[in-house]
């Protein structure tokens, strides 16, 4: 036992493990000063965010070293079991009572448990094990609906909370599927049909109107026929610059794509006019600059790019923010989804964008880890986990400074919030464990 | 991925450190500035009385755009008043350069009782604000002239110190308007300080990043004497005119006083503007003007025979004990003795004695024409009588002081006696011109310019530019101006015999109403000649006769020939001063002055 505790210490990565360390106690200390109270100074105060989050840390730590004295085939073989018990509890959680208007919380004393939080390692750990299985081929139809339906399950559950945010870390499982052998053409289909979309839902909002040759349309619909012609153009395109015995099947993808195309502008504007709440739309509007309405729907965002702004080359100083912190508030959910805004002030670009180096070198080391596994099990799991941190990382930065619609996910290892520490830290201390055991196994 | 960190970095490095705009927005959140008011001077009588205290009143203020769900009936009985009236306070509120979305005054300096009967039901409408605020009272209520008031900022005076002034007001500050207010307003209002502070979301401050204190106004130490100058109110009652104290050793003004006065209370409180009114356009006795020093069309009649006398002997044209007849064939007298010196001539204030010196000052022989001869004597003559201030400003700390009027060459060439059809050039002689030798004429004389003209004559010789403020400040100094001694032209040595005069005109001549058992006054009596009603009195003096401590010129209009109230009133100023209590004599005087009703026969006169 002391010999294998010596052994697994030897193995562990210590890039990923220092990296993982320095984020979590950075965002413990950027957590303390955002939400720090006057009342309770010290960080172990318990009645305070901070004091909940360093013992949610610990609980945290523990919990890894735990994993670290489990066996890599144990951990492998737990998953669908891992996973029945998140989903279980995604469906119990739908019946708790409301906490901001969401069901997404268990209320046990003073914590609050969140589980949609745990189903992203129980999602990975199912997907690794599913694809890892001897004679399952991405390829297959049958491969894919299943995976979907892993992802699905637990996907639609959160919605019911609902939690559109964290269900859009779900999406994120697509690049491990491109890594496992998807079709390109897949991603790049999805590619396309996010930036149509975009521009639909832009066309939609901005209610701009085209005037041809003295008929006015409506930019959306004009969109349509810009598609139209485009498919037109391209099948001519492919008349003449492609030989004969490959034109088939082009001719077939570009006439399902520009259908597809159209299929997806009219289900945007459809979903914009029906799906959408006003502060959906808002939201988007706003995104789009097309309001810079201070004071209602681009509140936050006004406050958190004039504290991030404020911040300039050197920052003002740990503690000496005078917006993202609890004295101030001037920028909402400034220890949670915006808890970069109180770095960013405190920091300035100097910290911020040694922050997102940091991020950065942490998602490059776990892709490295994922690329030097035998164990498939072990690299989809570590694709798993560096997409969806990727997925937060991307959309929180983008959110807090402007570039996308304000949408609540907490940003990794940062952000307060017990339940998405430990349920990262899970993740990260499986990754390390499984990537200890690397030599050891042939599979 | 490293195309999101690309992006993530160019834009961070936008944000916060090649564009300003954000880190505009955050302060604009976060700081707050305060402006903090400091406390207008006081001002104080010589002897440390207060003159100018503070009041605490309130203002109410109305943000138009918010005043609905309104019960109107119910406030204008709170605030008894009538609903057109409130209609147009509203109005008012949200026209020019109030806006109908910021508060601005709806009632002024609403006084402590007031407010408080008004105050627990200021809640319940909508719009409605009140500001504590300081206001000026005056204890004594006396020279409301002098003192001046302080008034909300007028647009016109806010625009003109917005565009090309010192940028220094509010829309809502007081600034003084007239008196010592105005002419030490930069003293009297301080430094404005202002607090930063960073508040919280709700608007609340939280801290404070930095403070520059306000400094408080300086106080003016006045040179009046509060007890005098009530006294001199007291005793103009009924009356108009003009008194002014000077201290000749100083030039400090120790009264001055314009009858009819006012109670400078009615324009500090809230009916300022029917007041205002009342005072200003109704009254048609104009209790406004400042007389002593605004009204300098004032002939000075016989007192000014004292500067012909003095510039007469300095230039040679007579001398001491030149002796002159009393010719009436020149101009009028009364009957006495023929004047064989300066003294007695000016004791019994000889016209033809006075007619002959100044035709030797006019017509000296330099020219063969009397023509050109008058206008080389007259500028001569004009140089002279200006050292005397008269026809000069008089640098006098107050707003509106006037010139007066000596006239030269050039107004009776080219001004008199109409612009548009003068004289012209050496179309004039001493002929024309005589009445100027005893004070009639072309002569204009403010009742300040009489009274430095006494303390000229108390001092032999000089005098400082009188002024109202000893200390600016409780540890400062006067304008260095008022430091500098001014000379005439006249020697001391011919003093001597003008004073002498002086002190026998009050003695047994003309004056002898102004005597004072105890004291030794000198003085002079005038007499205006008016042709449309009584002749106005005036009277100039100072006491005592060596080592004098007060000068002073009283001038009552329509108050008959200056032996009479003028030179009355002056003694009984004279005698207050340096003794603080009346003798026998003198509070029978003050009887017959107090009794003394010429203002209300005449006050029709226009």
């Amino acid at each position: 036992m002391e010999n294998r505790a010596k052994n697994i210490i030897g193995k562990v990565d210590v890039p990923l493990l220092v990296l993982f360390l320095v984020l979590v106690f950075t965002g413990l200390l950027t957590v303390y000063s955002a939400s720090f109270s006057e009342e309770s100074p010290q960080i172990y105060s318990l009645d305070r965010a901070y004091g909940k989050q360093l013992v949610w840390i610990i609980i945290s730590l523990i919990m890894g070293v735990l994993i670290l004295t489990l066996e890599g085939n144990f951990i492998k073989n737990s998953s669908y079991i891992v996973y029945g018990v998140v989903t279980l509890m995604l469906l119990i959680v739908l019946f708790m009572p409301a906490i901001k208007g969401a069901h997404s919380w268990f209320k046990i004393g003073g914590f609050t448990i969140q589980p949609s939080e745990f189903a992203k390692f129980a999602t990975s750990l199912a997907i690794a094990h599913f694809l890892s299985t001897s004679g399952v081929k991405i390829q297959e139809a049958k491969t894919k609906v299943i995976v979907f339906f892993l992802i699905a399950v637990p996907g639609l559950l959160i919605l019911q909370q609902p939690d559109p945010g964290t269900l859009l870390v779900f999406f994120s499982f697509i690049f491990v599927m491109y890594r496992e052998g998807l079709s390109g053409n897949i991603l790049l289909g999805m590619f396309f049909a996010i930036i149509i979309g975009v521009m639909a839902i832009f066309f939609k909002a901005s209610e701009a109107n085209v005037n041809v040759f003295g008929w006015v349309f409506e930019a959306n619909y004009l969109y349509l026929v810009v598609i139209l012609i485009a498919t037109v153009l391209i099948h001519f395109g492919i008349t003449y610059l492609v030989m004969p015995r490959y034109r088939g099947s082009k001719y077939i993808t570009n006439i399902v794509g520009g259908a597809l195309a159209m299929l997806l502008v009219f289900s945007c504007n459809y979903a914009y006019d029906t799906v959408f709440k006003d502060r959906h739309r808002d939201r988007f509007e706003v995104m789009f600059g097309l309001k810079l309405d201070r004071k209602g729907v681009g509140y936050n965002s006004y406050q958190a790019l004039s504290a991030i702004g404020s911040g300039g080359p050197a920052g003002k100083g740990y503690f000496k923010g005078t917006l993202s912190n609890d004295k101030y508030k001037h920028v909402p959910e400034q220890s949670t989804d915006f808890i970069f805004c109180s770095w960013a002030e405190e920091w300035g670009f100097l910290g911020s964008f040694l922050l997102i180096i940091l991020y950065t070198a942490f998602l490059i080391r776990l892709i490295m880890i994922a690329e030097r596994q035998k164990s498939k099990f072990t690299r989809i799991f570590a694709y798993c986990t560096a997409s969806i941190i990727f997925f937060h990382y991307m959309i929180n930065i983008a959110m807090v400074i402007g570039l996308a619609p304000v949408i609540g996910i907490p940003l990794p290892f940062f952000s307060k919030g017990g339940s998405a520490i430990l349920g990262f830290s899970i993740m990260i201390f499986i990754l390390l464990r499984m990537d200890s055991e690397r030599k050891d196994v042939l599979r | 991925m490293l195309v999101v960190t690309l992006v993530f970095g160019i834009r961070l490095l936008y944000i916060q450190v090649l564009n300003d705009d954000w880190k505009n927005r955050a302060e604009q959140i976060s700081h707050h500035k305060v402006t903090i008011h400091p406390a207008r001077g006081l001002l104080y009588d010589r002897n440390g009385e207060l003159l100018v205290a503070v009041n605490q009143v309130y203002d109410i203020l109305v943000t138009p755009k918010d005043v609905k769900d309104f019960d109107t009936v119910q406030f204008c009985a709170l605030f008894k008043i009538s609903r057109e009236e409130f209609l147009k306070k509203i109005e008012y509120a949200s026209t020019g350069y109030n806006v109908s979305y910021k508060a601005s005054t709806f009632i002024e300096s609403m006084s402590k009782e007031e407010y408080s009967r008004i105050v627990p039901h200021l809640k319940s409408f909508n719009g409605f604000d009140s500001k504590r605020r300081t206001n000026r009272g005056y204890p004594y209520g006396v020279a409301a002239h002098v003192l001046g008031y302080v008034r909300k900022i007028s647009a016109e005076q806010y625009y003109a110190d917005q565009n090309g002034g010192e940028r220094y007001y509010n829309q809502n500050d007081y600034v003084g308007v007239t008196g010592l207010e105005k002419v030490y307003e930069k003293e009297l209002r301080g430094e404005r300080g202002s607090a930063f502070f960073l508040r919280d979301y709700a608007g609340n401050d939280k801290t404070n990043l930095e403070e520059t204190y306000a400094i408080a106004g300086n106080s003016l130490y006045t040179s009046l004497d509060v007890k005098l100058q009530a006294y001199g109110e007291l005793l103009m009652k009924n009356k108009l005119g003009s008194i002014v104290a000077i201290e000749p050793s100083t030039g400090e003004i120790l009264a001055m006083i314009s009858a009819p006065s006012f109670d400078p209370n009615k324009l500090s409180g809230r009916e300022f503007s029917e007041n205002y009114q009342v005072l200003l356009n109704n009254d048609t006795l104009k209790p406004i003007i400042n007389r002593p020093i605004y009204n300098d069309n004032y002939r000075p009649g016989s007192i000014f025979k004292l500067v012909q006398a003095l510039i007469a002997m300095q230039e040679g044209v007579i001398f001491e004990n030149t002796g002159f007849a009393c010719n009436k064939a020149l101009i009028n007298c009364h009957n006495h003795e023929d004047p064989s010196n300066v003294q007695i001539a000016i004791k019994h204030s000889c016209n033809p004695y006075f007619y002959q010196v100044y035709k030797r000052l006019i017509q000296r022989g330099e020219e063969s024409s009397i023509f050109k001869d008058s206008r080389l004597g007259i500028e001569k003559w004009n140089a002279s009588v200006k050292s005397f201030g008269l026809g000069t400003k008089l640098n006098t700390d107050i707003p509106g002081v006037k010139t007066g009027r000596i006239p030269d060459a050039n107004y009776y060439d080219n001004e008199f006696p109409s612009k548009s059809n003068p004289y012209g050039k050496h179309k004039w002689a001493f002929s024309t011109i005589y009445s100027n030798s005893i004070g009639e004429g072309e002569i204009g004389v403010s009742p300040l310019q009489m009274a430095n003209l006494a303390a000229i004559i108390a001092n032999r010789g000089y005098y400082y530019t009188p002024h109202l403020v000893k200390k600016i400040g409780e540890n400062g100094s006067k304008r260095s101006e008022y430091l500098k001694k001014n000379f005439t032209m006249a020697a001391a040595k011919y003093f001597d015999p003008v004073v002498n005069a002086m002190e026998m005109v009050v003695d047994n001549g003309t004056a002898r109403a102004a005597k004072i058992d105890s004291i030794s006054v000198c003085g002079k009596t005038g007499t205006v000649q008016n042709e449309t009603f009584n002749d106005h009195s005036v009277f100039i003096a100072f006491a005592p006769k060596e080592n004098p401590q007060i000068a002073i010129a009283v001038y009552v209009e329509y108050g008959t020939w200056g032996g009479v109230w003028a030179a009355k009133i002056a003694s009984l100023m004279i005698e207050k001063y340096l003794l603080k209590e009346l003798s026998e004599q003198g509070k029978k005087k003050e009887q017959q002055v107090l009794d003394a009703v010429i203002l209300d026969k005449h006050s029709d006169f226009k």
